[in-house]
């Protein structure tokens, strides 16, 4: 056995720490990239590109340079670390994920989200699907050989500066049905967008669409399939960010419990409260053993795939929990404040859980998969 | 011996619930409810508009004894009180003056004080806020550094307060402050009345994480306090903080408006699709809505028991701080069922949403907009107030004898 990463992967791991680090200083310059007029800055983005950071989330076979479930880990803890809100998940995980595994890949595509120059998003998410994969009220109908696409989708990541959108849309069958799922990819300049920020600062939008011509990538099996490698690769991603948030928290926590003193000590000479920062440890521990084994498996088979990392992004949820409210606990009102950090962690933290699956729905689907 | 219990009202009680209830019926504004429910912003004027209806009505100064304007009602008459206003969606009762500084100055305060300052309370002339934290000094109160040096007819006070709540809106503050240095911590403390148009007081905002404001820095710098201003002896204010501290808190474990939670989340998980079906027929997710609802359940007995107990006149001692700590959790756990029964629709957050006269098509259904932004405020509950930490602290050296 060996847990350590190659030396390729340290590098990688340092370069973009360093860059991350150098561009998202602190959480004022965070809220700066927040409040711009795409929610996240543009600027970032294409450095990003340029450095590698965008080809180090996809495989060789589609032009880039990792793609393996490391090196989405790797980045993605880095991510966490620095709050960033670019659209690594959006447009880096789920639209190329999508991309890569319809049945003709889409390299041209693929090769432009990696330099920077397009922007896609992956609009899955309804109002009433919460977490599932197959849920879907959004239609396409064939017309003259061409696809109309009605509906709308919910909570889509980047919706409002993507320049194109992949939509899941039912071509047959009912709204709940696991076939009749069809991929089509549309141009972002006909739906009607209602952009918003998210609590933790992300933006994301309402999109809807009315006789919206799109291209065909998938249907039936081929579809779904997709959508759910697109989904487990979200949530790994998530996963790993989420560890990345832990040990920021932590390391916050720790920091204040050492510097902070009521009584006359510091406040962290209390025993009861080293029993929690333990349990805290304990907790992150688990997090970055699941998430370690979610990432090696990630090109498995679809079944070990997923359940590794339903097992990850459950006990990313529950753990994530602990730790987020831990860390204003032991903080204090200081931790209730928008001009410290750790509330900024914390929302974070918590929110995810309200992505690609909280940790009821991971759990159930563990459960599903491992046949109980 | 038999005990009898009696877990019902008397016809006493439920009478009174009803003339509390048609009175909130009658007398509170929809538009005002309304706001309270949807979670906006409220205004000084919007807390005004309720306080001057209880002025009016005789009901402000519901902890007071009769002789000064108060109810003098009993613990349960309170407790109903409090049940009713909060199931009516009424701004709550700003608790500083009325609740805090009136009962203090009721027990310590000179004869000129009394009459100056408690008529200014019951008409809401004054709006009070509470000057104890600060950023030294938040657990360990006793450790202040505010200090009031006595200058022959005044107190020269310099120091800084913190998470003085709604302090943005006050007339006057009741402050710790250090007047001896050399005493030993808790025994060098003075209390205070500071008015807040005195040269040298400036209140800076804190923005919390949900990006509202509502709680604030106050600063003093050479403030000049006239030395009648004191209440009780110089250095016993920390005497009269703790009678403020653990002075008869009825709602300390929150129970209506853990109940209020609970209706809404039933409802809400009725409303939200899990695979095409309601949320609430989920077994694991309707379980943790079962054990929270047994939780309050049990602690709304706990809570009447000690409500009960102090109508007959007995002082509730660590049950305070008992149902201060599971109060908090019950309340926050309600936040976090909310949170999860709304899946993704908890994301998305529109800070005009909650501005008075907004009546845009919210993202989502309509009761989504506050749930995520109320479970992250409601963090504070286990903070303020003495931590829970610190409850934990005052239960053990009170009752193990360890």
């Amino acid at each position: 056995m060996d847990f350590t990463l190659s030396e390729e992967r340290k590098m990688l791991q340092e370069t973009v720490g360093k860059f991350f680090n150098s561009n998202y200083k602190n959480i004022n310059k965070r809220s700066e990239n927040v409040n711009l007029p795409e929610g996240y800055s543009k600027e970032f983005w294409k450095e990003s590109s340029d450095l590698g950071v965008i080809s180090a989330l996809v495989s060789p076979k589609f032009g880039g340079l990792g793609g393996s479930g490391e090196d989405i880990s790797i980045i993605f803890e880095l991510v966490g670390k620095s709050l960033c809100v670019e659209p690594f998940l959006s447009s880096a995980v789920l639209s190329s994920t999508v991309l890569s595994s319809i049945s003709n890949p889409r390299n041209d595509l693929i090769t432009d989200i990696i330099e920077g120059n397009l922007l896609i998003s992956f609009a899955h998410c309804e109002m009433n699907n919460r977490y599932e994969d197959h849920y879907i009220e959004t239609n396409a109908y064939l017309k003259n050989d061409e696809w109309n696409i009605n509906g709308t989708k919910s909570f889509v990541m980047n919706g409002d500066d993507a320049s194109k959108i992949i939509v899941s849309a039912r071509i047959n069958g009912d709204v709940n049905d696991r076939d009749g799922i069809g991929l089509f990819l549309v141009n972002n300049d006909q739906t009607f967008k209602r952009p918003y920020n998210t609590i933790d600062g992300y933006r994301s939008t309402e999109l809807t669409f009315e006789n919206l011509k799109g291209e065909l990538l998938a249907k039936d099996e081929n579809a779904l399939k997709c959508i759910i490698k697109a989904n487990s690769a979200g949530a790994l991603a998530l996963s790993a960010e989420a560890l990345g948030i832990m040990q920021i928290c932590f390391d916050l926590t720790l920091d204040y419990l050492k510097t902070r003193k009521q009584f006359g000590k510091s406040i962290g000479a209390f025993q009861s409260i080293q029993h929690r920062m333990v349990d805290m440890m304990l907790e992150i521990e688990q997090v970055k053993s699941a998430v370690m084994l979610a990432s090696s498996t990630f090109e498995t088979d679809d079944l070990t795939r997923d359940k590794n990392i339903s097992a990850a992004k459950n006990l990313v949820g529950r753990v994530g929990k602990l730790i987020a409210e831990e860390t204003i606990q032991l903080h204090g009102g200081i931790a209730m404040t928008w001009e410290y950090s750790a509330a900024h962690y914390a929302k974070r933290l918590i929110m995810i859980d309200h992505l690609m699956g909280d940790s009821d729905y991971h759990r159930d689907r563990f459960k599903f998969l491992s046949g109980f | 011996m038999v005990i009898k219990m009696n877990f019902e009202y008397s016809e006493k009680d439920e009478n009174f619930r009803k003339e509390v209830k048609d009175w909130l019926n009658e007398t509170l504004p929809k538009s005002l409810s309304e706001k309270v429910k949807k979670y906006q912003r409220l205004t000084k004027e919007d807390y005004e508009i309720f306080m001057n209806n209880l002025t009016a009505k005789g009901w402000l100064a519901w902890h007071w004894p009769k002789e000064y304007g108060g109810t003098g009602w009993n613990a349960i008459e309170k407790h109903i009180f409090e049940e009713e206003i909060i199931k009516a969606s009424a701004p709550r009762i700003v608790p500083f003056g009325v609740n805090m500084l009136g009962p203090v100055l009721i027990e310590f305060g000179t004869e000129e004080q009394k009459n100056y300052y408690l008529p200014r309370i019951l008409s809401n002339e004054d709006w009070w806020a509470q000057g104890y934290s600060e950023p030294g000094a938040g657990s360990d109160l006793a450790s202040l550094k505010t200090t009031a040096f006595d200058k022959g007819d005044h107190y020269l006070v310099n120091g800084q307060k913190t998470w003085t709540t709604l302090g943005h809106h006050a007339d006057k503050i009741f402050c710790l402050v250090k007047t001896d240095l050399n005493a030993k911590p808790q025994l060098g403390i003075s209390f205070l009345l500071i008015d807040m148009d005195t040269p040298g007081v400036e209140v800076k905002p804190i923005i919390t994480l949900d990006g509202e404001h509502e709680v604030n820095e106050v600063w003093f710098t050479n403030v000049k306090v006239p030395k009648k201003n004191i209440v009780g002896k110089e250095n016993e204010g920390w005497t009269y903080a703790k009678y403020l501290l653990t002075f008869e808190r009825t709602g300390i474990a929150g129970v209506p408006y853990s109940k209020s939670a609970l209706n809404h989340l039933k409802m809400i998980s009725k409303r939200s699709l899990k695979n095409g079906k309601p949320l609430i027929e989920d077994p694991i997710f309707s379980s943790e809505i079962a054990e929270l609802e047994i939780d309050l359940l049990a602690m709304e007995i706990f809570n009447l028991r000690t409500v009960s107990a102090a109508a007959e006149g007995k002082a509730p001692g660590m049950e305070s701080s008992l149902l201060k700590i599971k109060g908090t959790l019950v309340r926050q756990k309600t936040t976090e069922l909310l949170r999860k029964a709304l899946g993704p629709q908890a994301l998305p957050y529109l800070p005009e949403q909650f501005d008075e006269g907004w009546n845009e098509m919210p993202v989502g259904p309509d009761y989504a907009g506050p749930i995520a932004k109320q479970y992250f405020n409601m963090r504070k509950i286990s903070i303020y107030g003495g931590s829970n930490e610190i409850q934990k602290n005052i239960v053990a050296k009170a009752s193990f004898g360890l």
